[in-house]
């Protein structure tokens, strides 16, 4: 990347990545700490999770803010106008996750007033490591400013749904065999919702690198797509 | 070089005090009519003494030369190689740098050691902070290192498909207001404590767990066998033939147990040394012909000539992921039915999984970390039964059982998936499984192809 003539810009560039990445950081936490929240039925770190929801709520107001000032002073064009674009629409992203986070610990409140169920604890756990592993690579790949990462996170969002289609089908045969369950079961049921859809923010995101990096809006590899929710 | 005319600087003052010695003795001689046999012995003397100083002091001078000879000099008088030091320092170590404490993207790195950028997965020696750490704790550590001044600790939850779990501490290396201040974080490795934690306690949940069903049901015959069977021959031998099962099942699951516990704290340790997988597939191929000829199903098997299909690896432990999946094949395929078994070489994670059968239902069990390896992929394929989509993401929970299917004479212990799903964790591979119903399944299981530069080092 050629440097720009006055070393401020390129600063103030900088810094919107970094802000973003930062904000990623905490996101990733967040989610991360959601899910022990619920695994380990700890309504402590679920409350913490909750209140620490504002922090990204700021964050992502002070990268919008900066961003709207960076295209209305320096007027950014091509690369650095992408490159803006992207982090504000990342940290809009990254936002959502947070909230999804929130309403995921917000659940665990009510979760562990109920009997846990071993097994379902497990299959949650093994859905939350996919997609707290997909948040950090496509994070990963945004920091580096690596396309084929990013490109690996976007092909592989099929997996997040067959996770959340076999755990579909296992709630419901939970509810169906044990209608005591149904309480904690719906919830289970929103949690992995929620975890889906902070999978499908991930792509969102490696698709805004896509962007980013090539400027390119739509991707160019098409994407393995199973259509599994035929119950 | 001025090295070499200091140190040969006393041989000439020694050689010049010889000669002039000589020229004195030589004039006493000539004035004093010194008789010219104690002149020529004084002057051996005089020369013979000028030659052991001089002597003395070229030693002494190579003496000093040792200590400090040209590199050496330089360098001590930078100090010891303090950068080449914290380089070669087994723990992630990073030189941090921060100006001012309300400008978070003003921290960077400057400095990263060979185990930092390996395990941050770092491509440049400088940076900004929060590319390389983006952990809230671990840079909340650093802020307090760098604009509190004091030392401080946070987990750092490095995630990744071999879950390693580092220490950071860090520690401030001073400046003031307005100065630019430095800190040092260094990481420490603590996956091993955890994991022990962790596996000691899933170890005993499972071994209690699954092991009571078979016990319980031991007992239970002894308690007849004790009672009103007591004289019944035939039900004496049938319950007796139940409980051999049963005892020869808890010792299995025992085995597995075991192994999948031994396989776990190793993790996340890479394999060193180098093997052949195709002859580990011919291995387990003779091993388990006469099984598939018992269950008369057909063994195909496609693999390439030996020394081709190198991979850094331990041996035992990538014997048993083809045999845990060979065996499984020909578990779940009825009599006249098909097992392929097949070796492919260098392929890219993402050719290493592409479909092959119509309209099927696919999913990785698991992917490596990074995607530029070139992979070997082991592909088992069998005529069976096949799998339902919901059924393929719990495949590697231990004692999963798919219900409805019957694994025929030889009940597995439910652990062979997840074995295999671990022993292929650690070697830094992917699995995946693919199956249509009522046509088959075929697992895929690939490990990092050996690149020749690897091979040269070992």
């Amino acid at each position: 990347m050629n440097e720009h003539i006055v070393k401020s810009y390129e600063d103030e560039l900088n810094a919107l990545t970094a802000e973003c990445a930062r904000m990623g950081g905490l996101t990733e936490a967040q989610v991360a700490d959601s899910l022990e929240a619920v695994i380990r039925r700890d309504q402590a770190l679920a409350e913490q999770v909750v209140t620490r929801d504002e922090r990204l709520d700021i964050l992502q107001a002070e990268i919008e803010r900066k961003a709207i000032r960076l295209i209305a002073l320096r007027q950014p064009m091509a690369n650095d106008l992408r490159r803006t674009v992207a982090a504000m629409k990342i940290a809009n992203n990254l936002e959502r996750c947070g909230d999804l986070a929130k309403n995921i610990a917000k659940r665990t409140m009510v979760l562990a007033e109920a009997e846990p169920i071993a097994a379902l604890t497990r299959s949650i756990e093994r859905m939350g490591r996919l997609v707290s592993g997909r948040l950090k690579d496509v994070l990963d790949a945004y920091t580096a400013s690596n396309l084929d990462r990013a490109l690996q996170v976007w092909s592989r969002d099929d997996e997040v749904d067959e996770h959340y289609n076999s755990l579909f089908r296992e709630l419901l045969t939970y509810m169906m065999g044990d209608p005591r369950t149904i309480t904690a079961c719906a919830h289970l049921l929103f949690v992995a919702k929620n975890m889906e859809r902070i999978g499908d923010h991930a792509t969102n995101i490696a698709e805004i690198i896509h962007y980013e990096i090539t400027g390119d809006e739509t991707m160019s590899v098409p994407r393995p797509k199973t259509d599994g929710l035929t119950y | 070089m001025p090295t070499t005319s200091r140190s040969s600087l006393p041989i000439w003052t020694a050689l010049a005090s010889a000669v002039s010695a000589a020229l004195v003795l030589g004039a006493m001689t000539l004035l004093h009519r010194l008789d010219l046999e104690s002149a020529i012995a004084g002057a051996t003397l005089v020369l013979a003494a000028s030659t052991l100083i001089g002597w003395i002091g070229v030693s002494r001078e190579r003496q000093n030369e040792d200590l400090t000879s040209p590199r050496s000099a330089d360098e001590l008088s930078r100090g010891p190689p303090y950068a080449a030091m914290v380089d070669a320092l087994p723990d992630p170590v990073l030189l941090v740098t921060g100006l001012e404490p309300d400008d978070p993207t003003g921290r960077r790195y400057v400095l990263a050691n060979q185990a930092a950028r390996e395990v941050l997965n770092l491509t440049l020696e400088t940076g900004l902070l929060v590319t390389a750490i983006r952990d809230p704790d671990v840079l909340e550590a650093v802020d307090e290192a760098l604009f509190g001044q004091v030392a401080a600790t946070a987990l750092y939850d490095l995630g990744g498909t071999q879950g390693r779990v580092l220490k950071a501490f860090a520690q401030p290396l001073g400046g003031g207001d307005g100065e630019l201040r430095t800190a040092v974080l260094v990481l420490r490795d603590e996956t091993d404590i955890r994991r022990a934690e962790r596996t000691r306690a899933d170890f005993l949940a499972n071994a209690s767990h699954e092991l009571r069903t078979p016990l319980a049901s031991l007992s239970g015959f002894i308690e007849t066998l004790r009672g009103h069977a007591r004289t019944d021959d035939a039900a004496r031998e049938k319950f007796l033939g139940i409980m051999q099962t049963q005892a020869e099942r808890m010792s299995r699951l025992i085995d597995d147990l075991l192994s999948l516990s031994r396989i776990e704290l190793n993790e996340h340790i890479a394999p060193a040394g180098a093997m052949d997988l195709a002859l580990a597939v011919m291995d387990v191929l003779d091993s388990l012909g006469p099984l598939a000829r018992e269950g008369g199903v057909t063994l195909n098997s496609d693999i390439p000539a030996i020394g081709r299909a190198i991979t850094i690896g331990d041996r035992d432990q990538l014997v048993q992921v083809i045999q845990n999946l060979v065996d499984n094949a020909l578990k779940y395929t009825p009599p006249g039915g098909v097992v392929t078994v097949s070796l492919r070489l260098d392929l890219s994670a993402v050719e290493a999984v592409v479909p092959s059968m119509e309209e099927s239902a696919r999913l990785s069990l698991l992917t490596p970390d990074h995607g530029t390896t070139r992979y070997l992929v082991l592909q088992v394929t069998d005529s069976g039964p096949g799998l339902a989509r919901e059924h393929l993401p719990r495949l590697t929970e231990r004692f999963y059982r798919v219900e409805g299917q019957k694994s025929g004479a030889r009940p597995g212990t439910g652990l062979g998936l997840a074995i295999v799903k671990h022993i292929i964790n650690r070697h830094r591979g992917g699995l995946a499984v693919e199956s249509v119903e009522g046509r088959g399944a075929k697992f895929t299981a690939y490990v990092p192809m050996a690149s020749q530069a690897a091979l040269q080092v070992l």
